[in-house]
């Protein structure tokens, strides 16, 4: 990076937020430094960081917590992080109309705690919430377990401010829950992973807090049982808010027994959750899941920082497939894996068919073409059932292996034809999305 | 684009006939003015061909045919849209899904049903009762509207406070692109990497392409179902139960306001029930589990008790409660009985802000000499007033269009919108400055560029016309050619 950008940076965010060299050491993707990590004081900084980069056509990479930043194809180039982490204020929470709006540097843990003092919650619960920002898991469209029943930040998301490629600051969709003004941008912002804009507000609905929740866990001998269990649930007269498969491997990343598991999660009146169990009981047992308990409170429940520590990993994929496909895919993925030597573990919100397998190997130094060819496996499985995967995080050598995304064929150029749209000089996190976004 | 001349017309005539058969193409002046306008009378557009495909390709080659021709071409469902969304503004084909009217498949393990764009949506919910599913979406237009035209609109319904809108439950749809391409946007998966174009697509307007095939989720019915009347003397009183229900941390399926005059207007058609000295009424409906509805209930009685209502009423039976919704189902029926025409608006404000902004609408109203009725969906402070008028009368029909101006401005000054499910169209396009800055429709500009470049796929909506202009033209009333038939009448 030229000393002059470099000094126009600083003067734009103060030197204090700027930071270079060694300091960089946080912000390195996939084996790349930045130039240089800015951390902007207000929107009207954003503002004019985004018209800099636009002008000298420097790569700009939004940031937020950083917990998806290994997300992607890695870089080509990298530029400038531009880290939305002073962004953090609650704007505005009016409890009687059930919306809040925030600022995108906001962690999600800080913002439920505001809200809960308030009896309400922004119904998503993605990992990291100590870390991830609100804008952060828009842009990647982070969600969790509850998804089951609350749906992901598209159900949530109903207004949002991004300072454009050109350093534009553009607002879309509203403060009312209900709005068809216009097109919807803030879904197109959802999942777009920083190469449309900078989300620098947004504005979400909540719901009043629960009452009381409950964590159920029924243990199975077979994951196909767990499956059938599954279907029998939703079939059920029971409002679950979420329903996780965990294949034996998964189990014990959580620090549960090692056989296939089910969580199930209710809320509402205590009433409504003391009744449901007793249902999930009645409903499981007959279909080899006789054992069922509360899952104490502070219990894990997503395996990913215990996969993420453990030896040997070397992928995580994350599938979409029908619902009813979901032991299918386990299954047959693990199968795959064992053909191979290797090892997997597989978790699912099994309700939504949104599925999260990691890869091990006990080798030191796998054979990078066998771990292709079982990804490459995964995806044909996902893919033969009308889904999809994407390789959410692996090495950088393993990545040069397998594509981290599908091939989106004419949806793809629909969306090339939005980002040329939007970022004409493919400034915005260039290089890492899909179809070669 | 380009006007056609007589041989161009009947060139243009016999190869739509050739794409969809004889018998699928209208353009005879008389035939096509059926299709000049759609439920928001006050604009109409004659096109020069109505078309009425039966599959996806047929679709994709007028599209095609279209673009050759540079003739422009809107999709049409129902015709029940109330923004004029569906009008051929510029002339050019109206291509009309209802021949493609079709449940292709409904997979109940999945939970989705896979449907064709002129599939009545009312018909949907038919389709997958029997095995105790039915589809969310639930505009009031239900019976004659289909889920293409949903599609368009992003629309609502009273059971949107819960459950959410169009967006909420459409999953894939498959897409003819304004160049005749065809492309699926999403899929039957809840994922799909990229971007969300299926989410981009729904509530477009018609102006990124046209769905042949569209994926929604079902859900199961709910267990049980609670239905509570409660009637207030002060309009007020009922504004702030809706808030104090919210505060007490409930979320009902559907919470609807009726003022007075609705209320006298129902009872005059239809004898719901609903006492008539009444101020306003709110119909609240909280379904879920069989557990805990009684005490569920009780709390949205004892909210709507310490707001001043005077009674409050729960359906006992199914029929009672079938009752109950009646009247706010007929609502826009009944107004026929006290005037001879109304304009419904569509305004959405935050919900506390609904005492205000009501006070305002009836305040703007009489200041303009006419009459309005409230029905609407307080819940999500989705306002819809209804202004009464005689469209007879020199000038009435342009004073309800300038009081229904000053209306979308206060719900724009309160922090809402200037739509929550009817869509801008035609209707609004000069009131997107009240909300929308420069940028944010040159933004949403460029996204159209990437759909529709060429500008054929249904112009002349969502967008101004001029820079930031707020003047609606008086537009004076003519009949539509179906009431001088004697076949209609404006309701």
């Amino acid at each position: 990076m030229q000393p002059a950008i470099l000094d126009k940076l600083r003067g734009l965010v103060g030197g204090a937020h700027a930071l270079t060299g060694i300091e960089l050491s946080s912000y390195v993707v996939e084996g790349r430094t930045p130039d240089v990590a800015v951390f902007p004081g207000s929107v009207d900084e954003v503002q004019s960081v985004v018209a800099l980069a636009a002008e000298t056509e420097t790569p700009l990479v939004p940031w937020g917590g950083g917990t998806a930043a290994t997300v992607g194809t890695p870089p080509a180039r990298t530029g400038i992080v531009l880290g939305l982490a002073r962004l953090d204020r609650l704007v505005e929470h009016e409890p009687g109309d059930l919306t809040a709006t925030v600022q995108a540097g906001m962690t999600v843990e800080r913002f439920q705690t505001a809200l809960r003092k308030r009896g309400q919650w922004l119904s998503l619960d993605p990992s990291d919430a100590d870390r991830a920002t609100l804008g952060g898991v828009v842009a990647a469209n982070a969600s969790g377990p509850r998804r089951h029943l609350y749906g992901t930040v598209r159900d949530q998301l109903i207004g949002i401010t991004v300072v454009t490629a050109e350093g534009a600051l553009v607002r879309g969709g509203g403060k009312v829950v209900k709005n068809v003004a216009g097109y919807d941008l803030p879904k197109l912002f959802v999942g777009s992973y920083g190469t449309l804009g900078v989300i620098v507000e947004l504005t979400v609905r909540l719901r009043p807090l629960p009452e009381t929740e409950r964590w159920m866990r029924v243990r199975f001998d077979h994951l196909k049982d767990a499956g059938v269990a599954v279907r029998a649930i939703m079939g059920a007269d029971l409002i679950a808010t979420a329903i996780e498969l965990l294949d034996a491997e998964a189990s014990r990343a959580l620090g549960l027994e090692g056989t296939p598991t089910l969580l199930v999660a209710f809320d509402g009146l205590p009433e409504q959750v003391d009744w449901q169990c007793t249902e999930l009981a009645a409903v499981t047992t007959p279909l080899g899941g006789p054992s069922v308990a509360p899952l104490p409170d502070a219990a894990v429940l997503r395996p990913e920082p215990a996969w993420m520590s453990a030896r040997g990993l070397v992928a995580i994929m994350r599938f979409s497939v029908l619902p009813a496909l979901v032991t299918e895919l386990m299954e047959h993925g693990a199968g795959a894996a064992r053909q191979r030597g290797l090892q997997a573990a597989w978790i699912a919100h099994a309700g939504v068919g949104v599925v999260t397998a990691a890869l091990f190997s006990t080798s030191d130094r796998p054979e990078l073409k066998t771990v292709a060819a079982v990804l490459a496996e995964w995806r044909s499985l996902a893919r033969s059932g009308g889904g999809h995967a994407t390789l959410e995080w692996a090495p950088l050598a393993v990545k040069a292996q397998t594509p981290v995304w599908e091939d989106l064929g004419a949806a793809g150029r629909v969306m090339q034809r939005i980002k040329a749209q939007l970022d004409p000089k493919g400034i915005l996190n260039p290089g890492r999305f899909v179809a070669g976004i | 684009m380009t006007a056609l001349t007589d041989t161009g017309r009947a060139t243009v005539r016999q190869e739509l006939e050739g794409i969809v058969g004889q018998g699928g193409v209208l353009s005879d002046p008389d035939e096509l003015l059926t299709y000049e306008s759609d439920g928001l009378t006050l604009f109409r557009a004659l096109a020069d061909f109505v078309v009425f495909p039966q599959e996806t390709t047929q679709v994709a080659a007028i599209v095609k045919l279209a673009n050759r021709e540079r003739l422009p071409f809107v999709a049409r469902g129902a015709g029940t849209g109330l923004s004029g969304g569906c009008l051929p503004t510029e002339g050019g084909i109206v291509i009309s899904l209802m021949r493609m009217n079709r449940v292709l498949e409904v997979d109940y393990e999945n939970q989705i049903a896979v449907v064709q764009p002129g599939l009545v949506n009312l018909h949907l919910s038919w389709a997958v009762a029997p095995r105790g599913y039915y589809y969310a979406p639930d505009p009031s237009s239900q019976q004659a509207c289909t889920i293409g035209g949903n599609i368009a609109e992003n629309s609502g319904g009273p059971h949107t406070l819960k459950y959410g809108v169009t967006t909420n439950h459409v999953l894939g749809l498959e897409v003819v692109m304004p160049d005749g391409e065809v492309v699926w946007l999403g899929g039957r998966t809840r994922e799909t990497p990229g971007y969300d174009l299926a989410g981009l697509f729904v509530g477009s307007e018609g102006t990124f392409g046209i769905a042949t095939t569209i994926v929604v989720r079902i859900l199961k019915k709910p267990q049980a179902v609670k239905t509570v009347l409660a009637v207030f003397d002060e309009a007020d009183q009922a504004s702030e139960a809706v808030s104090a229900v919210i505060a007490r941390g409930l979320v009902p399926a559907a919470m609807e306001m009726i003022d007075h005059l609705t209320i006298q207007a129902v009872e005059d058609a239809f004898d719901c029930g609903y006492p008539r000295d009444a101020a306003a009424a709110l119909l609240i409906e909280l379904d879920g589990l069989a557990v805990g509805m009684v005490a569920q209930t009780e709390r949205i009685v004892q909210a709507c008790r310490e707001s001043g209502a005077r009674e409050v009423r729960t359906a006992r039976d199914e029929p009672e409660r079938q009752l109950l919704w009646k009247g706010r189902k007929s609502a826009f029926g009944a107004y026929g009985r006290v005037s001879p025409a109304y304009m419904v608006m569509d305004g959405v404000i935050p919900r506390t802000k609904l005492p205000y902004v009501l006070r305002r609408v009836n305040e703007i109203v009489a200041a303009h000499g006419l009459r309005v009725g409230n029905v609407f969906h307080a819940g999500d402070g989705n306002l819809h007033p209804n202004i009464l008028y005689d469209p007879r009368k020199p000038g009435e029909e342009a004073r309800v269009v300038e009081a229904g101006a000053e209306i979308m401005r206060v719900c724009a000054e309160v922090g809402g919108s200037i739509s929550g499910e009817h869509g801008i169209g035609l209707e609004k396009a000069d009131f997107m400055p009240f909300i929308f800055s420069a940028a944010d429709l040159e933004l949403m500009q460029r996204l159209k560029s990437a759909f529709n470049p060429f500008g054929l796929c249904n112009p002349g909506k969502v967008f101004p016309t001029k820079k930031s202009c707020v003047e609606v033209g008086p537009v004076a009333y003519k009949p539509h050619a179906i009431e001088e038939k004697g076949l209609a009448q404006r309701f």
